[in-house]
């Protein structure tokens, strides 16, 4: 499941955030503090969490403080979803 | 803060942090923060104002909290009350003994005059307590309170007419009536606090919590006057948690003794030292009035420049030392800014916690609504309404000016168009670019422009009016 939510995430954020959808992203790539993610896609990117897993990313929650790779912020929608 | 202030708050926190137990710490934090509030209030020429702008603040505080929570009808809570009471009470007081007076800047008003604000003031809160806890209206009423009167201290205009109206009521002469009469120390911080934990509580996204959590957090010393803001969900965890390692039976752990010491030594070189001297030839409104050389416009541009950052960061390397000693970890509000090699990095990385509260209270919310409106608006469009108006609410934020407004656009425009650039960049890729010498020198040439941007910027931030600022930045260019 951990697996299916991190390549989900992985290939919005490569094909729709980063344009290049044969660039890999790391699983614990920082995205936020590198600037690989500016403010304008983490809210594309909460509106793709909301329409794809059902959760709700909070507009507080989208910093680096909450979640800045893609392992943290599957673990983040798993707990939301009480996995 | 001056240097003699800080080394008082030193002493405090690391004898609060070292024997307070932490089942009382929170009420002797009442008192020390009270304490704390009052005495770094600057003196006004307003008769008593330097008293009652902190309990205007203090009131806000419990007021804002009263609001919020519903089950408040608990011993603590009342305890809490009689302690924050009795230490305003206790510090208008000390006007009686002439050898000690005052923790106030000026001698603090009778006790008469204190009760004939403490009895309605009192009654508002008995009165929202029993009739409407958690009243939504009432909760905007507040909140829309707080953005006027911090609306009103960051306009001259407005300033100045209060300032007529308070002489007024004090029976002083309205003649001499300046806006600097309402210097509100830490009000900006104080009010981003109370905004962030009305808006969240209605959410529900703040955990439950008494009032001398909320108290401590909302006027919590170390950051009272430089910040950082810290969101109050973050500040309960730190509050909380136990103290590990103790040592010596103290109550602070040698971790935390060490880390804040360092912090502390870092941010008294950086603003004592470091800013105060680049202050002697950084860009002021004298010296902008008179220079007429290219070559020192920019010497006294870069002094500026780097003085702002040591004296703010230098604060809050302070504050995160105090914080530290008292076993509070506030955020980080700056993280080498001027090393960034793009805008969207820089405001990653200066005055973080502003900036986060900005994108959490205006910007995502713009955004989101832009992107899931019926309307199909371009990303283009959604980007530059968000970015303009939430830098120039930032600039706003530290005062009403031209000047202030335009250094926000100035900020928003970089943004914009860097993210412009970025996006172009996503799906333009050159073979000579991952050469790796040429990577590096894009790289710097890319911190380069992102430095000297920034440093630009100052122009319109430091000066008062857009006629010097537009002087300076000719002179800066070769104009004569």
């Amino acid at each position: 499941m951990n697996d299916d939510i991190i390549s989900t995430l992985e290939s919005f954020i490569a094909v729709k955030i980063l344009k290049q959808p044969n660039r890999p992203v790391k699983e614990d790539e920082p995205l936020i503090s590198s600037g690989l993610i500016d403010s304008f896609n983490l809210v594309d990117l909460a509106l793709f969490i909301e329409d794809t897993f059902g959760v709700q990313i909070e507009d507080t929650e989208l910093n680096v403080n909450t979640f800045d790779t893609l392992l943290q912020l599957s673990e983040l929608i798993k707990s939301r979803m009480n996995i | 803060m001056t240097l003699l202030q800080i080394c008082i708050f030193i002493i405090i926190s690391l004898l609060t942090g070292a024997f307070i137990p932490k089942s009382i710490r929170g009420w002797f934090l009442i008192i020390l923060n009270i304490l704390a509030v009052f005495w770094l209030q600057p003196v006004s020429p307003i008769r008593h104002l330097d008293f009652w702008l902190p309990v205007v603040g203090i009131f806000l505080v419990v007021l804002a909290w009263f609001l919020s929570n519903q089950s408040c009808n608990h011993r603590q809570t009342w305890i809490t009350i009689g302690i924050i009471s009795g230490t305003i009470v206790a510090v208008s007081l000390l006007r009686y003994l002439d050898p000690i007076c005052c923790i106030t800047a000026s001698r603090p008003p009778s006790i008469i005059q204190i009760l004939i604000f403490a009895i309605p003031a009192i009654l508002i809160i008995c009165l929202i307590n029993h009739q409407f806890p958690g009243n939504k209206r009432f909760t905007v009423i507040i909140f829309l309170v707080i953005v006027s009167i911090f609306i009103i201290l960051k306009t001259d205009i407005f300033t100045y007419y209060s300032s007529k109206i308070l002489r007024s009521l004090s029976g002083q002469d309205q003649s001499l009536a300046s806006p600097l009469d309402l210097g509100w120390i830490g009000f900006s911080y104080l009010a981003f606090r109370l905004l962030h934990y009305l808006r969240d509580n209605q959410t529900g996204k703040i955990p439950a919590n008494s009032l001398d959590e909320f108290f401590n957090y909302a006027l919590f010393f170390p950051a009272y006057s430089a910040g950082p803001i810290e969101r109050f969900p973050n500040f309960l965890k730190e509050l909380r948690k136990p103290i590990e390692n103790r040592c010596m039976r103290l109550w602070i752990s040698p971790h935390d003794f060490y880390q804040g010491s360092i912090r502390i030594v870092n941010g008294v070189f950086k603003k004592f030292v470091l800013a105060d001297t680049l202050a002697i030839i950084a860009l002021n409104s004298q010296n902008a009035a008179q220079i007429n050389s290219t070559f020192w416009a920019w010497v006294i541009l870069y002094a500026y420049s780097f003085r702002i950052y040591f004296d703010f960061s230098g604060y809050t390397d302070i504050a995160i030392g105090l914080g530290r000693y008292m076993g509070v970890q506030l955020p980080e509000n700056f993280a080498s800014p001027y090393l960034k090699t793009n805008l969207a990095m820089f405001w990653n990385c200066w005055h973080i916690t502003l900036a986060q509260w900005f994108r959490a209270y205006i910007f995502n919310p713009l955004t989101r609504f832009m992107r899931t409106a019926k309307f199909n608006f371009p990303a283009w469009l959604i980007i530059l309404s968000a970015q303009f108006s939430t830098m120039i609410l930032i600039g706003l934020w530290h005062g009403v000016t031209l000047n202030f407004a335009i250094w926000g656009l100035w900020h928003a425009a970089g943004l914009f168009f860097h993210n412009r650039w970025s996006d172009w960049r996503k799906s333009h890729h050159f073979y000579w670019e991952n050469i790796q010498g040429v990577n590096k020198m894009l790289t710097f040439i890319s911190w380069l422009i992102t430095f000297n941007y920034t440093v630009l910027g100052w122009v319109w931030f430091a000066l008062p009016n857009p006629q010097i600022s537009g002087k300076i930045l000719g002179i800066l260019f070769g104009a004569k």
